[in-house]
């Protein structure tokens, strides 16, 4: 059995979108008839300039907007018969403010309320935030405020709490922005690591010199359809 | 077409005419504890909302989650109040009596106008708004602590809805989870609203400072409003209406008692 979701997470697509429409104003559609392929354990990118419809296309990916038209499936589910929560288990999405998903007061307890609420073991709970904090280089901030953590820190701790969840891809809306080159380069290492466990990742930007250091697709969006060409 | 016939069509009246207004049927709202006159309150107040905001159902859909809330107060206090005709009863407890039912309709009419004659200065922008508090010699910094509020309420609201979809998106879902454990959801919710809403006042703060608020004790304005004479006569108007419902009410009883 899980052989067979094995073969499907890496052979059938993991996110699939099927002539997807959307717009904010019924007159003006941001992305017209859109489909594409996402298979499991994969990198990809969606690109294009400012206002192009990138955060929209990955909000509808992740079920946070639904489409005018079109359906959008997560390993063969349609999504729009999902709760958020179902969707969020499947898929992880760091928003472009992470500050914004960062609930609790401590990095421990970011890591494991969810779990807690979930009705998990301690010791399960224990270890599972201890090998987050190992992957994302936050050891020493495991008692720290949240409050207190740099740009860097509180995304790397966003990412490590949709982690925890143990979503099959990750879907970073911008995540390099407000980056220096040191943590670019961290966060190059941490995404390559989760590729290499088998995390799919999709990162949404046009920042083409931290994308062009991956192997994978990329997706262009242009006048609300999309474009996939290979990134060189 | 709908659209069209529902667009405000009193949009050049000054501000302090539309706080006047809202004051003075709010006022109303407050005292009188007489449902006829509630009634009759709460048609003008919705008239007047659709003459100067627009459409009604723009009024409901902003403040839908607020309707549950003071539906549920309605239930409440017709479950509380034992005054009246008994009029639904479970095993001989008195549940609901036109006492309680009246109550509760009073306070449904009196949340009703409050709202309601709330979006008559919120057809305003909020540059208006504090102006017209200046202009009413209200202390600039209090003027503008309202504008602020004015302001950041919404934000303040799609803010907390976006923290609401962010948890859920850690695979959490809400709707099947034990109240207990939700109450608990909830609270995680308010950190990082509160946390932005202290981040965006500090931010705000020192935008301000850095732009020399508060630096000279006389401030000048771009914006001057002046009052004109439909302004006067719309004031005086529901000045007098105002003074008409309290002496109808309280001096001369009427409308009477309901029960």
């Amino acid at each position: 059995m899980k052989l067979i979701k094995q073969i499907r997470v890496i052979y059938l697509a993991y996110i699939k979108a099927v002539d997807v429409a959307f717009g904010y104003k019924k007159e003006k559609m941001v992305l017209k008839n859109l489909n594409m392929e996402l298979s499991g354990g994969h990198f990809a990118a969606i690109t294009g300039p400012n206002g192009c419809g990138k955060t929209t296309l990955g909000k509808l990916l992740m079920g946070i907007l639904k489409p005018q038209s079109g359906k959008i499936f997560i390993e063969g589910k349609d999504i729009g018969q999902m709760s958020l929560g179902q969707a969020g288990a499947k898929i992880g999405y760091l928003f472009q403010n992470p500050a914004m998903q960062i609930f609790a007061p401590t990095v421990e307890e970011e890591l494991s309320f969810i779990m807690n609420l979930k009705g998990y073991g301690k010791d399960v709970i224990e270890k599972e935030v201890n090998t987050i904090l190992e992957l994302l280089h936050l050891k020493e901030k495991k008692y720290s405020s949240t409050y207190n953590l740099s740009y860097g820190q509180k995304q790397r701790l966003a990412i490590g709490a949709i982690l925890i969840g143990g979503p099959g891809y990750l879907i970073l809306d911008e995540p390099t922005t407000g980056l220096d080159a040191l943590r670019r380069e961290t966060l190059f290492n941490i995404l390559n690591d989760l590729l290499s466990r088998g995390t799919g990742v999709v990162i949404i930007s046009h920042d083409m010199k931290f994308i062009e250091r991956f192997t994978g697709r990329l997706f262009k969006i242009h006048e609300g359809q999309i474009i996939e060409t290979g990134i060189k | 077409m709908r659209g069209k016939l529902l667009k405000p069509v009193l949009n050049n009246f000054d501000v302090r005419t539309k706080l006047a207004i809202t004051a003075s049927l709010s006022t109303i709202a407050v005292f009188v504890q007489n449902v006829y006159v509630l009634g009759f309150i709460f048609v003008i107040s919705v008239l007047l909302s659709v003459l100067f905001y627009g459409s009604p159902l723009k009024t409901f859909k902003s403040t839908s989650k607020l309707w549950y809330i003071f539906l549920a107060i309605v239930i409440l206090q017709s479950i509380f109040n034992r005054s009246g005709q008994q009029l639904f009863a479970i095993n001989g407890f008195v549940l609901i009596t036109a006492g309680g039912l009246l109550k509760g309709a009073e306070f449904l009419l009196r949340m009703s106008i409050i709202i309601f004659t709330a979006t008559i200065v919120a057809s305003s922008n909020y540059r208006e708004i504090v102006q017209g508090l200046v202009q009413l010699k209200i202390p600039y910094e209090i003027a503008f602590m309202v504008s602020v509020a004015i302001r950041f309420l919404p934000l303040l609201r799609s803010e907390f809805l976006d923290v609401l979809t962010a948890i859920q998106l850690r695979g959490l879902d809400i709707k099947r989870i034990p109240v207990k454990k939700r109450l608990k959801v909830y609270s995680y919710i308010l950190m990082p609203v509160v946390a932005g809403a202290v981040n965006k006042a500090h931010n705000l703060s020192i935008a301000m400072e850095t732009r020399a608020f508060r630096i000279y004790p006389q401030r000048t304005s771009y914006l001057i409003l002046k009052l004109g004479k439909k302004d006067y006569i719309f004031m005086v108007f529901i000045l007098l209406f105002t003074i008409a419902v309290f002496i109808s009410y309280y001096v001369f009883n009427f409308p009477g008692r309901v029960l």
